[in-house]
């Protein structure tokens, strides 16, 4: 059986901007992606709580207002602390204050230990095509087994 | 269940129980005293008054040129206002993000963080915290009317320093700075506060003092349709009428086609005249403001500029009273001074240019705008009934139940299901109306204009039409067409 994808998607800090995020949130359920969208100021408690309560595959973070760099900062940490420290973590939008060499944004953004960053000019079906790619590596491998067939229902006698 | 709201003037002993409590919710609010107020606005000169500006121009057929503009600092963002006023007519003063969400002790970090380090931190400037004195200290330093432009579902307090101070127009509105601008914020709440904002500037009428009030017009500036930013622009002049506001100026955001949006602001002025005398009103003064587009910019500040210019045609083809003017920097965020006087300067030269030019006129421009009157009066009927003829509870039904829906915007008390799309020629279509009550002829004509575009493209009309449109202006184009 082919296992499905879920994502935790959504806008950090106080921004309000829902544009970008809409149109993600249609192009990857479009793309058979089960996507849990928090819309507009999402703060990074609630992106972990999400990916945590709902066992998602990754976290999809956008910021266009500016102050990304300062509500980004910290998240792969957040998740770690929650049981989650190797989920997808991805990062996109206008990330920063003014005009920027992207290559230092893109560096910086990685530092934080999200996985990949992009502009607001990325090509959508390349970019859920990596997101499906980057979960996949994360998974363990299911080798033809199933491990349900292994439980006799019978109780863990040594568990008591 | 019907909202806990209606369409009449607050009572005297209501407003006055209310404002004891908006001026005590910060300490800058003890200094409020509408006697002084009143005696502030009257010591005004007539250069200083935001309504006699916008009749002057309309009597004279002039179009008016405003910027946005805000910094933290009372000093800064005075000297920003006075390098600003030689290439505008209208003075602006953008308040920051923390003041619109009346967040005052957070604007307060942000003035000593920026008072530290000698630029600003704040993405505009936040009244709130300079307080009567402070604005009012801005407003004898400049030459020029000058008005509040923000996103604040609640703005109370800021109307009353701000006007109190001199700012002589205020912009804003219960669903304009909510479904644009807010997430949790209950219409009914928002609208409520507004109503408050929209007495104090009927009380200010009723002393003598004509403050301009302007429903915000773009909305979310994506793809939004022409009747829905008319509609929510003739409800809110509707509630302000009615808490007594007499000079109201309406908006629109450019769409991007000229035909469309020559039709638009033409439709928007009739369709206003119409519901407001319909209710009853017959003395106001009414204007107009188009938006220069508000959407993706071109990085490039060339291209920008382009952008720029088209806005400044449609708007003067139009006649409209006012436009609101864009900057070159726009794709990378909060503009420098240079910038946006380049933005002036732009506009200016085209306004100019197109200023004595005869009016164009064309079947099109006319079938464009009968096809958003239809839409408006569709709405407005079924507003009107959701209400049982209460127009404030009707809007609020209205978004409950998608009747009034805004493409692309943040708040959950939108629903989000009409869904816009570009035609063949660049005029904006709804692809899915949602639960959008559009008449059945209505709904054919877009459907046939979508049609006309996917059989030119070789597709079919799909979100991904949609995410092409939204996309198409950052990449040089208004439409999103597939690459070849």
């Amino acid at each position: 059986m082919e296992q499905g994808y879920k994502v935790i998607l959504g806008v950090i800090g106080s921004d309000c901007h829902v544009v970008g995020n809409r149109i993600l949130d249609r192009a990857l359920s479009d793309a058979g992606i089960k996507v849990v969208n928090l819309g507009v100021m999402v703060s990074q408690e609630e992106f972990v709580t999400a990916a945590v309560g709902e066992g998602a595959d990754a976290i999809l973070v956008s910021s266009i207002y500016g102050h990304g760099e300062i509500d980004c900062a910290g998240m792969r940490e957040r998740c770690e602390e929650r049981g989650a420290g190797d989920i997808v973590l991805y990062a996109g939008g206008n990330l920063v204050i003014g005009k920027k060499d992207w290559k230092e944004v893109e560096a910086l953004f990685l530092d934080m230990g999200y996985d990949r960053v992009f502009r607001p000019s990325v090509n959508l079906a390349e970019m859920i095509a990596g997101l499906r790619r980057d979960i996949d590596l994360r998974r363990v491998p299911q080798l033809g087994h199933n491990s349900a067939a292994f439980d006799t229902g019978a109780p863990f006698l040594d568990a008591r | 269940m019907t909202p806990e709201i209606a369409n009449t003037r607050l009572s005297d002993d209501a407003f006055a129980a209310e404002r004891r409590g908006v001026l005590q919710s910060w300490p800058t609010g003890a200094a409020v005293d509408f006697g002084a107020g009143v005696a502030r606005q009257q010591s005004l000169p007539e250069s200083k008054r935001f309504s006699a500006a916008l009749a002057q121009a309309h009597a004279e057929g002039r179009t008016l040129l405003q910027p946005r503009a805000g910094v933290a600092l009372l000093r800064e963002h005075t000297a920003l206002m006075n390098g600003l006023s030689p290439h505008c007519d209208l003075l602006p003063t953008t308040v920051d993000a923390y003041t619109r969400l009346n967040r005052y002790e957070d604007a307060q970090t942000g003035i000593d963080r920026s008072r530290a380090v000698g630029t600003s931190l704040l993405n505009g400037f936040p009244a709130v915290n300079h307080g009567v004195d402070g604005c009012a200290t801005l407003v004898d330093a400049v030459d020029k009317p000058i008005q509040v432009r923000h996103g604040t579902p609640d703005a109370r307090l800021l109307a009353e320093i701000t006007l109190s101070a001199g700012f002589s127009s205020y912009e804003g509105g219960g669903i304009s700075y909510n479904i644009p601008y807010a997430k949790t914020v209950p219409l009914q709440d928002s609208i409520r506060h507004w109503q408050y904002c929209d007495r104090l500037v009927g009380r200010y009428e009723e002393h003598g003092i004509r403050i301009n009030r302007e429903p915000f017009g773009p909305l979310t500036g994506t793809l939004v349709p022409p009747f829905v930013s008319h509609v929510v622009a003739i409800v809110e002049g509707l509630l302000a009428l009615e808490q007594g506001v007499r000079c109201l100026t309406l908006g629109y955001g450019q769409a991007g086609n000229m035909v469309q949006d020559i039709a638009a602001m033409r439709s928007l002025r009739k369709l206003a005249h119409h519901y407001f005398q319909d209710a009853g009103y017959d003395d106001y003064a009414l204007s107009t403001v188009f938006h220069q587009w508000m959407g993706g910019f071109p990085e490039d500040e060339a291209q920008a500029t382009a952008v720029i210019c088209l806005g400044a045609l449609a708007a003067r083809q139009a006649r409209v009273t006012k436009i609101i003017v864009k900057t070159p920097h726009e794709a990378s965020g909060v503009p420098t001074l240079e910038a946006n006087i380049a933005g002036l300067r732009a506009t200016r030269q085209m306004v100019n240019m197109i200023a004595d030019q005869a009016r164009p006129d064309s079947a099109d421009i006319a079938e464009e705008a009968e096809i958003i009157e239809a839409e408006v009066h569709a709405v407005m009927r079924r507003i009107y009934r959701l209400g049982r003829g209460d127009v404030a509870q009707g809007i609020v039904l209205a978004f409950e139940q998608g009747v009034m829906d805004v493409p692309f915007a943040p708040a959950q008390a939108n629903a989000g299901s009409l869904i816009p799309v570009r035609d063949n020629r660049g005029a904006v279509r709804i692809f899915d109306p949602g639960n959008v009550p559009l008449p059945k002829d209505v709904l054919a004509f877009h459907r046939d204009k979508i049609g006309e575009r996917a059989a030119s493209e070789g597709r079919e009309a799909s979100f991904d039409m949609v995410v092409d449109d939204v996309r198409a202006i950052s990449a040089s184009k208004l439409i999103g067409r597939p690459a070849a």
